[in-house]
């Protein structure tokens, strides 16, 4: 044992933990898996073939005049983000997997190993993945939006590509999926359970807002329909409406209501960083005190 | 450098970990040793901050874990083969775990050679068999070339081969001046391994020495076959041997070293056919040490615990 106070001490070699390799590190973790491209690729798939789908099946058929261009663009609109309505539910499992999966696996324990102090790496992972959507979203309404076109187009409906408007109504339908999915992230990093996750997930996206919904519709209570705003799917409806009715081309826009809100795109986008914001730092307060 | 002050930790009512101060020192490898539940797992897991202790401290090499800027080069661990997504190759694993310290494809292949995985790592984890895992464990342990080795159970599903390489592996890495913290319930190995044993039973500290002298604590015998046992025993008892009978010819002997029982034999003429000075077992040294832990105080010595 004498031979101990003579061995040097190994002095390590090697570069910090960075937060730049941290991002690297779940930018490798996101494309390594199947399920992230499974997803993705669903994702474009349905958004392309629901464009081309409700492209070609809206008309203004039966409207007598002069269809006001706001509703050609309202429609136009429509026509291409109404696959967010299952495009949501794509990204919402995936957001859960992402996370909830390194829970079921084991993998977390890597993870927080190498990077100990924890919050950094919850952070690269939402920014990762909420990056990805962001991309692979652009790249879906990118490749539908001419298929939509020319499909309204041979039913005699002219869209206007020069309206800045219908280009961020757009935006505001990505935006959404990227928030919806950082939403569900934010679930599953609380919830640490894959099947759970995805249940809570699905259940605020789908039946939150039929419940709430039916409620509403029965009491017919302003208020109960001013709750429904705060959902994220109604929220996402906000963010990437186009200002305008084309079910009703010459009715007056905003419609008058008693009592009922009528929110701005921003408002509804304020609405869903608001949750991202809220379950980011319920999943970082709990992150930083779970045992992993 | 390991050392854990007042260690504790609770889950709920049950105390996993109690109160414990210990060091791992660097240069040797430390067998961890305890009964399942006594707190080995718990306790490595709080050294590199995956359970929060409930009280007191530990730090490597001076530092909590976490507040290390580069905690993969300090502590490398195995503290469970399954921490890896099944859907990824083990070579994407280690190029995700080692990106976060830019540790780039040439070590991660490097490792991959070192624990033999080169046929298997592009391969999803899923179809592993066990042994393979822990491969992939050790393999990501040693992904920083880390000052400090933390490794549960290392040889666990390994081949004979494979055990054989850890062993060596652990005692080259001690030799390069490295802390190596290692448990296994593989006592013959445990002895071949390491030079300092730390034994933890229900949470405590129940002996902290070197492995030579932990083996005394058992003590050593002798065996002797002979015609007459009955007269030998009386004489060897009347020289401060305590005797017992092991069989219808056979005694073991301790107390007594086995060229004074050849000469009380030889004395009295009595024909012996056998002798054979029986090592104490780290086995035997172990189970004595944690037959019942509770007896046990966390400051009580080696040499106390032999009476």
């Amino acid at each position: 044992m004498s031979a101990t106070t003579l061995t040097p001490v190994f002095i390590p070699e090697g570069r910090d933990l960075s937060f730049g390799g941290v991002l690297r590190s779940e930018w490798i973790k996101l494309r390594t898996v199947r399920s992230t491209w499974w997803c993705f690729a669903i994702l474009i798939a349905l958004t392309i073939a629901l464009g081309i789908q409700m492209s070609s099946a809206l008309t203004f058929y039966g409207v007598e005049g002069v269809i006001p261009q706001v509703a050609v663009q309202a429609m136009a609109v429509y026509g291409i983000t109404v696959s967010t309505d299952f495009g949501a539910l794509i990204v919402s499992t995936l957001g859960v997997l992402i996370i909830a999966g390194e829970y079921g696996t084991g993998m977390i324990r890597s993870t927080l190993t190498a990077v100990p102090k924890r919050l950094p790496a919850l952070l690269a992972k939402g920014l990762v993945f909420g990056s990805a959507t962001f991309v692979v979203s652009v790249l879906a309404f990118g490749l539908t939006v001419p298929l939509s076109v020319a499909f309204f187009a041979g039913n005699g409906i002219e869209v206007d590509l020069g309206d800045t408007r219908y280009w961020l109504s757009l935006l505001g339908g990505v935006g959404y999926l990227v928030f919806v999915g950082l939403i569900a992230f934010g679930l599953g990093a609380i919830i640490r359970n894959t099947a759970g996750g995805i249940a809570v997930a699905l259940g605020l996206n789908l039946a939150a807002p039929l419940v709430l919904g039916a409620v509403s519709g029965i009491t017919q209570a302003p208020w109960l329909q001013n709750v429904q705003y705060f959902l994220p799917s109604n929220a996402g409806r906000v963010l990437f409406g186009y200002p305008a009715n084309f079910a009703d081309p010459f009715a007056p826009y905003p419609p008058a209501t008693d009592g009922i809100w009528v929110m701005d795109a921003w408002q509804g986008g304020l609405v869903l960083v608001a949750w991202v914001v809220v379950l980011f730092s319920v999943a970082a307060v709990l992150l930083k005190r779970r045992d992993a | 450098m390991i050392e854990a002050h007042s260690l504790t930790k609770r889950y709920g009512a049950k105390t996993a970990v109690d109160n414990i101060d210990f060091t791992v020192r660097p240069g040797l490898v430390t067998g961890f040793l305890g009964p399942n539940g006594a707190g080995k797992s718990t306790t490595m897991r709080m050294i590199i901050g995956l359970d929060r202790p409930s009280g007191g401290t530990v730090t490597v090499n001076g530092k909590p874990y976490a507040h290390h800027r580069d905690p993969l080069h300090q502590v490398g661990s195995l503290l469970d083969a399954k921490a890896v997504h099944s859907g990824r190759s083990a070579r994407n694993h280690l190029l995700a775990i080692g990106a976060t310290h830019r540790i780039g494809v040439r070590r991660v292949d490097e490792v991959i050679g070192l624990t033999g995985l080169e046929s298997v790592a592009r391969k999803r984890v899923h179809g592993y068999s066990l042994g393979m895992g822990q491969r992939l464990g050790l393999a990501a342990a040693l992904l920083g070339d880390p000052a400090t080795l933390i490794l549960d159970e290392p040889v666990n599903g390994l081949d004979p081969e494979g055990v054989a390489w850890v062993r060596q592996l652990a005692r080259q890495l001690a030799a390069e001046g490295r802390t190596v913290l290692l448990s296994s319930h593989l006592m013959s190995e445990m002895a071949q391994t390491a030079d300092h044993l730390i034994i933890l039973g229900r949470g405590r500290i129940v002996a902290d020495a070197s492995v030579s002298e932990i083996i005394s604590v058992s003590g050593d015998s002798v065996t002797v076959r002979t015609s007459e046992p009955d007269r030998l025993a009386g004489l060897l008892r009347a020289d401060g041997a305590s005797v017992s009978s092991t069989g219808p010819d056979l005694l073991s002997i301790s107390d007594l070293p086995a060229p004074r029982i050849a000469e009380v034999a030889a004395g009295a003429g009595v024909v012996i056919y056998e002798l054979t000075p029986i090592r104490g077992s780290l086995e035997d040294a172990y189970l004595a040490l944690t037959r019942d832990e509770v007896e046990y105080r966390t400051s009580r010595t080696v040499t106390e615990a032999r009476r």
